[in-house]
């Protein structure tokens, strides 16, 4: 049984963007030598998200325009106050829950040694409250 | 657009060069967030439309033990972009304050002073004080001095009320004081000496409770009239965002929600900046 982990950097540029992360995810799970398994694919943030969807622009658009349409920034959050643990204030409830309710993993499986997924499956950084640097963990289990 | 109030405390390339910089982050700038490499800030700067950031260090060694951010850490980062402009900070109850502030701008190229009588621990009114006043004056920089609340852990909040810098504004009528934070919650004395005094500015980096858009809506509308704001004061503002501990975009975006006319919106966001630094617009 192999299981290795990979912690992956990635700088994002806006507010808000989906970043099609499958080629790096492969070329991992192609790294790591493992056959057949699973690959579990996470966002280490609470304020970033993690997804699989159709890897088309009209489709990134819809996810942020109609998650910002469910989360608007202007809500009214009980986030928005002074958080002594940070030293800053909460105000950006809207990419929290949007990473709630977008997701933060992804599991799929490996078979002879590729990442088995719908011709149109593509694994999607989710940007919610950039720009910052991220960091996401991509963590192969098998044989 | 210039943002007048920036703290670099979170460039991930100082973590390892300088050992006491993540301890002054989290232990005297009290601020948890993760430390983002240097592309961050430009990026940050970017989404908010911001041109240039005014970074400033606090020499509170004396009182912290670490300053949060020295001089040269400043001007280091000044050389690796022009979008940076360098202020220095001293000790003014230290022994030769005036002369070291007159190194840090005549040899490390900075542009203005940073006190903060709460992290620094000392009285802006005190007389030891004032010859680093009188310095500043000299050397025709201005100097940014944080008034109203002060977030960071066992500092006295008496300490940032803004009218213990009447004595200091009435001797040294050549040295601009920028009033940091608008002096929240003494809004109405920072207004008043800004009012009053041709040297007194403000800036706008106050947050202290709820979002940026409800806070800026509640003080600049409610606390005090926008009217007072667009028609006398908008001569005595500039945009100061308190990054990091608030992202620039969403301070940027609060102050755009104010009924305030382009040609106001304009001087706050550069033109009132530009003339304290004596800049011209960047080419």
């Amino acid at each position: 049984m192999i299981i290795k982990l990979e912690r992956v950097k990635l700088q994002t540029r806006k507010s808000e963007e989906a970043i099609d992360i499958t080629a790096k995810v492969d070329e991992i799970v192609k790294k790591t030598g493992v056959k057949n398994g699973l690959v579990n694919v996470l966002t280490s943030h609470t304020s970033s998200g993690l997804l699989v969807t159709e890897g088309i622009p009209c489709l990134e658009e819809d996810i942020l325009t109609h998650f910002s349409r469910l989360f608007p920034e202007d809500e009214d959050y009980h986030h928005r106050r002074y958080l002594d643990y940070d030293g800053r204030l909460g105000f950006n409830a809207d990419a929290h829950l949007k990473s709630v309710i977008g997701g933060i993993s992804c599991t799929l499986p490996i078979e002879n040694g590729k990442i088995v997924r719908g011709s149109r499956q593509t694994i999607y950084f989710m940007e919610y409250d950039g720009p910052l640097e991220r960091t996401y963990l991509v963590q192969v289990l098998g044989e | 657009m210039i943002d007048f109030h920036t703290h670099p405390v979170l460039i991930r390339e100082f973590v390892d060069k300088y050992p006491n910089y993540e301890r002054m982050a989290r232990r005297v700038f009290d601020i948890g967030n993760n430390f983002q490499p240097l592309e961050t800030f430009f990026l940050q700067m970017d989404v908010a439309g911001i041109e240039r950031a005014v970074l400033l260090p606090i020499d509170c060694r004396r009182a912290r033990k670490d300053a949060v951010s020295s001089n040269e850490q400043v001007a280091e980062l000044c050389r690796l972009s022009k979008r940076f402009i360098g202020f220095a900070s001293v000790d003014p109850l230290k022994k030769g304050a005036p002369r070291e502030l007159e190194s840090a701008v005549k040899k490390l190229g900075l542009k203005g002073l940073k006190l903060d009588p709460a992290l620094q621990d000392f009285r802006v009114n005190h007389r030891k004080v004032f010859p680093v006043y009188e310095a500043a004056a000299g050397l025709g920089i201005p100097l940014l001095v944080h008034t109203g609340m002060s977030w960071a852990p066992e500092t006295p909040l008496e300490r940032g009320h803004p009218l213990h810098l009447e004595e200091p504004i009435r001797q040294f009528p050549k040295l601009n004081f920028v009033l940091a934070h608008f002096g929240w919650p003494w809004v109405w004395e920072a207004t008043a000496l800004a009012l009053k005094y041709p040297n007194v500015y403000l800036d706008t980096s106050c947050l202290y409770y709820d979002s940026p858009k409800e806070f800026f809506q509640f003080v600049f509308s409610k606390q005090i009239p926008t009217t007072l704001i667009e028609r006398s004061l908008r001569n005595k503002i500039v945009f100061g965002s308190n990054y990091p501990r608030v992202e620039i975009k969403n301070m940027v975006q609060a102050l755009k929600t104010l009924a305030l006319t382009e040609g106001c919106l304009n001087k706050i966001l550069r033109e009132n900046a530009e003339r304290l630094l004596g800049l011209g617009p960047e080419k």
